[in-house]
Formats: structure tokens, C-alpha cells, sequence
């Protein structure tokens, strides 16, 4: 398949000039109203940033891979064609195309049983490109450590007919740094995309999936958990549209905050018309534990067809007094009675994770985070 | 077992228990029956040591111990249970979990050894059987899609494994059908030992056929109005509240 595209370098420089036209977003844009990164960066800090490191533990079988730092020369014709071609639009996004020259590509043949596991370190910018062909499918396991400065990624995840990926993300938390990746995923008929996005704050974090669902039967589920103290940020925003009818997509994402922290999801499903028989179902719900912790919760709508079945709901709350004297009254200590409604709040949000093994590694980092927060 | 002596109770600055006085003995099934609004559920909640309940006057003694100043898992694992009129549901956490955390919390509580899940798997089949529990429904979200009937078993399934001294059931009977009502007073009657003190706080007397008690007390206006042997639950339901009240002014 060949689809006349402009080359990577005109890609690039036009990801400049957006980038410089957009600058970096500030709270009064909409969709960055309660992420000001603007007071968390400055120009300088973007321009100037580029020494992100990432690893992966093994590559496996039906896995070709590309190091985008390697010369242009050795690039392949897939990485060429795709890289830069999903859906580049936000302008941290365009950033991470026009400074990125660290980064890694995947193109899966083959359905991959054993999770890849790659970990991104440092900061600056990086791009990741994951290719999935027809039948095609790998589980990805991304997690972010701790680093200061700003980290910018820019990820596209391309889904032929029928394929399968299942990209799980842990951030962990990392107070001093400014953390920003978007990711652009094209999902072709009958596939299937994933996602588990699990965070622990930053000074600014912030997970921007932009997720079309290109082909007739194309599924996309997301889940996620934050769990944030102190001072720190995590912000989810998606936006999911349906291009064409019978595709589905479902949200779940759980909050919890402490100390001063604040915890955001602004999620967004698009209808477009004509997309008839198009089944989405969104739910955010987040669980306050100090008095000045914030969590804002925005689910929205745009419809443009006839025939479709959307359902959105969001509700922020405090722990359940009803629940806490009922386990308090059989015998549970105050303590251990908050600590199991805690878990019993985000449960459903991590069922999602279908690889017992992750979801199991996922439970113990989101135990150690509640334990920083006093709930455990 | 149980002292209690001109309690006064206030919630939210409202005095709602105006100097109730009660004494149950061991082994002893006591009912206090009133109509809404005369402080039944107050007393349930006081007793079982619900935050913003305040005691502002009187003394409540378990055996011979001021239960008012413990925290409600203490209460619990010395011995004192409360059914609850509205169990509240717990997704995301499954019955038998919730099951095997609190009775081995009363038991770390007391100084005994923990049980571990497949001893506590046993004990509750055991119990289960007479309250016509089943494993389907222990294996679901705590009272998660119960109905109403399955709440209330699942509560005396609870008093059944704690094995409590001093069991508080309030309104035990609401939502009930008749077969539902039966079964839980079975489960209920099973549980009467010399060495455990019940108290079923009801509105009607239908559930005092079933749960025969030693005595019965009638509860208006914060206080105890009027006491006697198990026929004035049947006087009450003749007569109405009103007529008692009005006896009592």
C-alpha cells in the first residue's frame, strides 16, 4: 500500500511552523484550561531539550524495529511513510515531531503473546511509532521514570484491519519534571485498541490520546487511574471519534487525590454523521482525600448521527460515611476501612488490564502510591 | 450485660434520646417497637458507636465497661453487633473478602489467630446453609445487587460467623416478604445462646411472632413509655401506637 504523502522532512518542518504558530499552550485554551503549561515551561526549555533516553528489554519475535536516532539513510520505507503521517495537531505534538530525533518505531507482523516492555528516562523529545498489521498484535508496556526538565512524546499507533494492541502506560511520580505525551492512534476495521494510562503526578503531567476509529467494527477501550499527594498534576484528556458506523468505544477513569495535588479528565467523543450504530459509553469518577486537593472532571459529546447509543457520566466525592461506619461497626479499624473502600473505588478501573502479571505490577505501584497518601 | 441509664443523645444539635433507660441480661431477647421518628434507629447507631451521635448526658455499660467512649471496631470485636436496616454496597469488593478481613480483624482485635481464606471459606458454608446463602453470592460485590431479602440474610450470615454477645437488629424486617421474614428469624433464633443478649428494634410486630422476646419495650418521644412481657407487642398492634402514647401522657 502507498499513499502519497509528503516526505518525513516536510512533515517535520511543518510541524515547526505549527508549533511556533500555536506556541505553548496556556489555560486559555480550552483544552488546556486546567493545565497551564505556558507557567510550567518556558520557549527556551522546548527548543533546548534532547538528551530523553529510552530502553527496551528485548524485542521479540514478528517485531522489526528502527532507532530513529540512527541516519535517515537506513530509515525503511514504513517508518518514511508513517512517522508524522497519523494525526499531528496539538502543539506539543508538532514539538516533539519537529525537535524529536530520539525515538523508537515498531512494525508488528505477527500476533506477540509475550508484553514488550520499553522505558523512557531523561527528558526532551521522542517519538514512538507503532505500526500493527492486518491480524497483527502486541501488548506494550510504557512506563515513564522519574526525571526533571520537560518530557515531550509524541506516539502514533497505526491499526490495520483486525489488529490488536493493548498499550499500558505507569508514570511514575515525578514532582520537579513537566511530562506531555500525545498519542495519535488510527484504528482500521474490526481492530482493537487498549489503553491503560495510570499516573502518579508530576509538577505538570499530562496524557493526550486522540483516537479515530477508521474502519467498520474498529473498538478502542481506555482505562485509568491516577493516584496523586502533594502539589502534583495529572491531567487524561481524550478525544475519540467515530468516522463511521458500528464501532465502539468505552472510557473508565478513576481519580484520587490528596494534599494539594490536582487530577483532570476531559474526555471527549465525537459522533460524525453518518457514523449510525456507534456505542460509546464514558464514566470518570474521583475520590478527594484532603480538603485542597482538585479534581475536575469534564466528559462532552458531539453527535452528528441518528442511530447511536453514547453515555457519558462523571461525580466527585469524598469517601462514603455510610460505607466506612458499616466496616468500622463488623470490626475493620478506621485505617484499614479506608484503605479497602480506596481500592474498592478503583478496582474496576484496573480489570481493564487483561494480562493478570501487568495488572498485578500496576496494583502494587498504585499500593505504594496510596500508601504516600495516607490512604493505606 | 447491657446498662443503659438516662441516655440523652443529640445529632447535629437535636436532642433525640431524652433519658432512655434499658437493662438486658445475658441470654435475654429484648424488643424495642416505636413509630418513625421516636429514636430507634438513634439507639442502634449509639450503641454500635456512629460518628455524630453525641452522648450528652447518661451512661451506656457493656458489661460493666463505658461502651460510649470506644470507636466502633472495638465495640465489634468485644463483642457487640449491629444488623443494619440499609447494608450499604461495596463494589469492588467481593462478600467472602469482606468477610474473611472483618472477622479476622475482631480476631487480631481480641489477641486470636488469623483464618486463613479457605478456614473461613468452610466456616461460612457452614453458616451459610441454614440462611439459605450461596456461593454465587459470595463470590459477588458486597450486597452489590442483592435484593433486599439477600441483604438481610447476608447481616445474620455475619451475626451467625462474629458470633457476637450483644446482637442489635434494626428493623431487621423491613422490605421482607413473609418467606424472606421467616427465614431470617430462623437464622435469628438459631443464634439464642445463654451467654448472647439480643435487642430487635422494630416498627411492627409481625417479625415479634417469629423472634419470640422476654420483654418489649415501646419507644416514643426519645424515651421508654411503656413495658412489658411479649403480649404488648400484640397490644400494640390491636391498638396503634397513639392509644399507648396517649396512656403514657
Amino acid at each position: 500500500m502507498t499513499i502519497a504523502v509528503p516526505s518525513l522532512d516536510t512533515r517535520r518542518a511543518e510541524a515547526l511552523a505549527a508549533y511556533r504558530a500555536k506556541g505553548i499552550p496556556h489555560r486559555r485554551i480550552e483544552e488546556w484550561k486546567y493545565s497551564d503549561l505556558r507557567s510550567a515551561l518556558d520557549d527556551d526549555q522546548i527548543e533546548h531539550s534532547d538528551s530523553l533516553a529510552w530502553a527496551v528489554d528485548a524485542i521479540p519475535a514478528g517485531v522489526a524495529f528502527f532507532d530513529l536516532a540512527d541516519s535517515y539513510d537506513r530509515m525503511p520505507g514504513w517508518v518514511k511513510q508513517c512517522l508524522g503521517s497519523v494525526s499531528v495537531h496539538g502543539a506539543m505534538d508538532c514539538a516533539a515531531l519537529a525537535f524529536g530525533r530520539t525515538g523508537l518505531a515498531l512494525h508488528v507482523s505477527q500476533r506477540v503473546t509475550e508484553p514488550m516492555r520499553l522505558a523512557f528516562s531523561a527528558h526532551g523529545h521522542a517519538r514512538l511509532l507503532v505500526v500493527v498489521d492486518e491480524g497483527a498484535s502486541l501488548t506494550l508496556v510504557e512506563t515513564q521514570a522519574a526525571g526533571g526538565g520537560l518530557r515531550n512524546i509524541g506516539v502514533e499507533f497505526v491499526l490495520g484491519a483486525g489488529a490488536r494492541l493493548e498499550h499500558i502506560r505507569v508514570a511514575e511520580e515525578a514532582a520537579d519534571s513537566v511530562a506531555v505525551e500525545s498519542v495519535a492512534v488510527s484504528i482500521g476495521a474490526g481492530a482493537e485498541y487498549r489503553a491503560h494510562f495510570t499516573s502518579f503526578g508530576a509538577k505538570l503531567s499530562r496524557v493526550e490520546a486522540n483516537i479515530v476509529l477508521q474502519g467498520e467494527g474498529a473498538q478502542a477501550h481506555l482505562s485509568g487511574v491516577d493516584v496523586l499527594t502533594d502539589a502534583t498534576h495529572a491531567d487524561t484528556t481524550t478525544h475519540v471519534d467515530h468516522a463511521i458506523g458500528n464501532t465502539q468505544s468505552t472510557q473508565l477513569f478513576k481519580k484520587v487525590a490528596g494534599g494539594k495535588a490536582r487530577s483532570v479528565y476531559q474526555g471527549k467523543v465525537t459522533v460524525r454523521a453518518g457514523a449510525d450504530g456507534s456505542d460509546s459509553r464514558q464514566t470518570a469518577k474521583g475520590l478527594l482525600l484532603s480538603e485542597r486537593a482538585e479534581i475536575d472532571l469534564k466528559p462532552e459529546l458531539e453527535i452528528f448521527a441518528d442511530d447511536v447509543k453514547c453515555a457519558h457520566g462523571a461525580a466527585v466525592g469524598d469517601l462514603d460515611t455510610d460505607s466506612l461506619f458499616y466496616l468500622r461497626a463488623r470490626g475493620v479499624p478506621e485505617a484499614e476501612a479506608r484503605n479497602l473502600l480506596v481500592h474498592a473505588f478503583l478496582a474496576d478501573a484496573l480489570d481493564g488490564i487483561g494480562n493478570e502479571t501487568l495488572r498485578g505490577e500496576v496494583w502494587s505501584a498504585v499500593e505504594s502510591a496510596l500508601l504516600r497518601t495516607g490512604a493505606a | 450485660m447491657l446498662e443503659i441509664k438516662d441516655l440523652h443523645v443529640s445529632v447535629g444539635g437535636k436532642e433525640i434520646l431524652k433519658g432512655l433507660s434499658l437493662n438486658i441480661g445475658a441470654g435475654k431477647v429484648h424488643a424495642i417497637m416505636g413509630p418513625n421518628g421516636s429514636g430507634k434507629s438513634t439507639l442502634s447507631y449509639v450503641l454500635a458507636g456512629r460518628d455524630g451521635y453525641d452522648v450528652t448526658n447518661g451512661s451506656v455499660l457493656y458489661n460493666g465497661e463505658d461502651l460510649t467512649v470506644l470507636p466502633p471496631e472495638e465495640r465489634a470485636a468485644k463483642g457487640v453487633f449491629l444488623a443494619m436496616q440499609y447494608p450499604v454496597e461495596i463494589p469492588g469488593v467481593t462478600t467472602l473478602t469482606f468477610l474473611k478481613t472483618a472477622l479476622n480483624a475482631q480476631r487480631r482485635a481480641r489477641g486470636e489467630k488469623e483464618i486463613d481464606a479457605m478456614g473461613v471459606l468452610r466456616l461460612v458454608r457452614e453458616k451459610a446453609k441454614i440462611l439459605n446463602v450461596s456461593e454465587e453470592m459470595l463470590k459477588r460485590a458486597l450486597n452489590v445487587g442483592f435484593s433486599g431479602g439477600e441483604k438481610k440474610r447476608l447481616e445474620i450470615l455475619q451475626m451467625a460467623l462474629f458470633e457476637p454477645k450483644l446482637a442489635i437488629l434494626d428493623e431487621t424486617d423491613s422490605g421482607l416478604d413473609i418467606d424472606a421474614l421467616k427465614l431470617v428469624a430462623e437464622g435469628v433464633n438459631t443464634l439464642r445462646a445463654p451467654n448472647r443478649a439480643m435487642l430487635v428494634i422494630t416498627h411492627y410486630q409481625r417479625l415479634l411472632d417469629y423472634i419470640v422476646p422476654d420483654r418489649v419495650h415501646v419507644l416514643a418521644g426519645g424515651r421508654i413509655i411503656a413495658e412489658g412481657g411479649k403480649e404488648l407487642a400484640h397490644e400494640l398492634e390491636a391498638k396503634g401506637y397513639a392509644h399507648i402514647v396517649k396512656d403514657a401522657a
